[in-house]
């Protein structure tokens, strides 16, 4: 068993080592490419974040945005206000995000039906309202960041982008490597079964409420992680910015496209999705505003049409016609011998 | 002995409908336990009390001295009670060796020994071959001996099976009652709720009969098909007073 993880494991590495070596290739010396990977990467990472409450557990939240937020104003308000690096600013904003997604799981999950999609749905909006008026985060014009030496104790870098792109990749790592342990594990399974059957799973021992909280906190907490390396990379933060339903729809759609519910998923959605986001913006900026969200919603309708389990559940498919396939020659061969 | 499963005084009341009326009965351990009546009888709604998805409106159920009516349903499974559902529930996207580990999960916390302790139900209820298949896409009888393996993967003391065997096919049946078989002799009680008699008679030590929700009959198989209420309650009262009469006359012509 532990040399089957371990095999298991090697692909996964040398992705992770080949993803590492990029920057030294010298492929990402264009600032663009650099740019589109690093968004690739940070929208991987926040559609993570969001599939363990809405694609494992099953549990949809569109109020997704606020621990985003929550997380890019702990790193800024750190920096700005309290003259630290961004380090302790971002785990705090890590623990408020996992405490107010509590705070919000507790009464709904106890509720069947949507409560809780319509409860996460009203936060995004009181927060954004909230952070408008508040002063001491600097209110409708936010946190500006101040100019500051370049290098990992400060988390930031001016004239090159590769140490975000690693930054990127570490956040990338660690959420990825949680989700692929967890898929594995007693928790991974529960989720799948309270999101398979709720009341099955109540019958075999899981106690749903709890793990449901559990699945919400860490999924609030990782998110909280992306916005503090949102606020990080853009070098300032206000509201509307990151506490927009908008930002929320970012969660859900990219995870959705690639496969909801699967480790791959959210990856090859933010694959597809963000460069066609970064190339339609740069190119295609004249034809108006919001281009690039009817091209997002396009595929997405295109997709769904064709597969609700998304692009995972395009190559799935595939992959199991062709198993038929070679079932069929192998069956074929054997009857003519 | 009889300190293992205890039904006391359980009333169920749904606002004015009453399902179950002041049901008492104990279920011996080591034990096949049938609970049968006609559609109605209530005894799908004492399972539910039993289980923890209802608590009775009054009455009391204690589990090995232990009082768990009112507990919530995950910490009774927790207790060593597991059910199954009438209407199945497969966790359809998950595969059957993934269903089975859910259950398994509850006693091992590595995923390798439920893994080890799931393969051992699925060769106990006859599942081997659809081991990766997703449960949704299992037929009705594979599907219902699926529900049986989940619950059996969580190492009950008490298994309730609801009607797990109603739907099925002959041969469907005829596995199911050896899979029944083969979890009394590895030492679990079994209550479980039965339409079909002809299922239920030949691997039960007692049988619970109720009607109407209440309890009319209690005891051996033997005893309960030749009660007068159980076959009133069965066949009709007319049916039940000819196959006195029938019977009467038989007795008086062909006693030996």
């Amino acid at each position: 068993m532990q040399s089957d993880s371990i095999k298991r494991a090697i692909p996964w590495m040398l992705s992770l080592a080949v993803l590492a070596l990029l920057p030294v290739t010298g492929l990402l010396r264009g600032s663009f490419l650099s740019h589109v990977l690093v968004m690739i990467l940070l929208n991987a990472s926040m559609a993570q974040a969001w599939n363990i409450i809405g694609g494992y557990a099953g549990q949809v939240s569109f109020g997704h945005s606020v621990f985003f937020g929550i997380g890019a104003y702990g790193a800024a308000y750190a920096v700005t206000n309290l003259k630290m690096t961004p380090y302790p600013g971002a785990l705090a904003g890590a623990v408020l995000a996992a405490v107010l997604a509590v705070i919000i799981g507790y009464p709904t999950f106890k509720l069947k039906g949507h409560y809780f999609a319509i409860a996460t749905f009203a936060i995004v909006e009181v927060f954004h309202r909230l952070f408008m008026i508040w002063e001491d985060v600097g209110g409708a014009v936010g946190l500006d960041y101040p100019i500051l030496k370049d290098g990992w104790r400060n988390f930031s870098w001016s004239r090159s982008k590769v140490g975000y792109f690693y930054g990127a990749l570490i956040l990338f790592g660690i959420i990825f490597s949680l989700v692929r342990a967890l898929e594995k594990a007693r928790f991974g399974y529960y989720l799948k079964a309270i999101r398979e059957g709720q009341e099955t799973a109540e019958s075999l021992g899981v106690d749903a409420r709890r793990y449901k909280l559990a699945a919400m906190a860490l999924s609030a907490a990782m998110a909280a992680m992306c916005g503090a390396f949102f606020a990080q990379y853009n070098y300032r933060v206000d509201p509307s910015m990151v506490l927009s339903l908008d930002m929320s729809m970012r969660f859900v759609l990219i995870t959705i496209l690639g496969g909801i519910g699967t480790l791959w998923g959210p990856l090859l959605g933010a694959a597809i999705l963000i460069p066609l986001q970064e190339y339609t913006r740069a190119y295609l900026a004249k034809l108006g505003p919001g281009v690039d969200l009817v091209i997002f919603g396009l595929i997405i309708i295109l997709v769904m049409q064709f597969q609700p389990k998304g692009i995972m559940g395009m190559i799935d498919a595939a992959r199991k016609r062709r198993r038929k396939l070679a079932a069929a020659g192998n069956e074929h061969e054997g009857g003519r011998q | 002995m009889s300190e293992f499963l205890q039904i006391r005084n359980v009333t169920m009341k749904f606002g004015e409908l009453l399902a179950d009326k002041d049901v008492s009965f104990d279920v011996p351990k080591g034990m096949i336990c049938g609970l049968i009546g006609p559609n109605g009888a209530g005894k799908t709604t004492l399972f539910n009390c039993i289980a923890g998805y209802y608590a009775p409106t009054a009455g009391e159920i204690f589990f090995e001295g232990k009082r768990i009516s009112g507990l919530p349903p995950y910490r009774i499974a927790r207790l060593g009670i597991a059910r199954t559902f009438q209407v199945v529930r497969p966790l359809k996207e998950m595969s059957v060796l993934d269903n089975i580990m859910v259950g398994a999960f509850l006693h091992h916390a590595s995923a390798a020994e439920a893994r080890k302790a799931a393969e051992r139900c699925l060769d106990l209820c006859f599942l081997e071959e659809y081991r990766n298949k997703p449960a949704g896409d299992l037929t009705i009888g594979n599907k219902k001996r699926l529900e049986v393996a989940r619950a059996l993967a969580t190492n009950p003391k008490l298994l309730l099976l609801d009607e797990c065997v109603a739907g099925l096919t002959s041969t469907e049946v005829h596995d199911m009652v050896q899979v029944i078989k083969r979890l009394r002799d590895e030492g679990i009680t079994i209550l479980m709720v039965e339409h079909i008699m002809e299922a239920i008679m030949p691997i039960a030590d007692k049988i619970v009969v109720l009607s109407h929700g209440e309890k009319i009959a209690e005891g051996s198989p033997s005893v309960v098909v030749h009660d007068p209420m159980v076959i009133t309650a069965y066949l009709g009262e007319k049916f039940a007073r000819k196959l006195a009469e029938q019977k009467a006359a038989a007795g008086e012509g062909g006693a030996l």
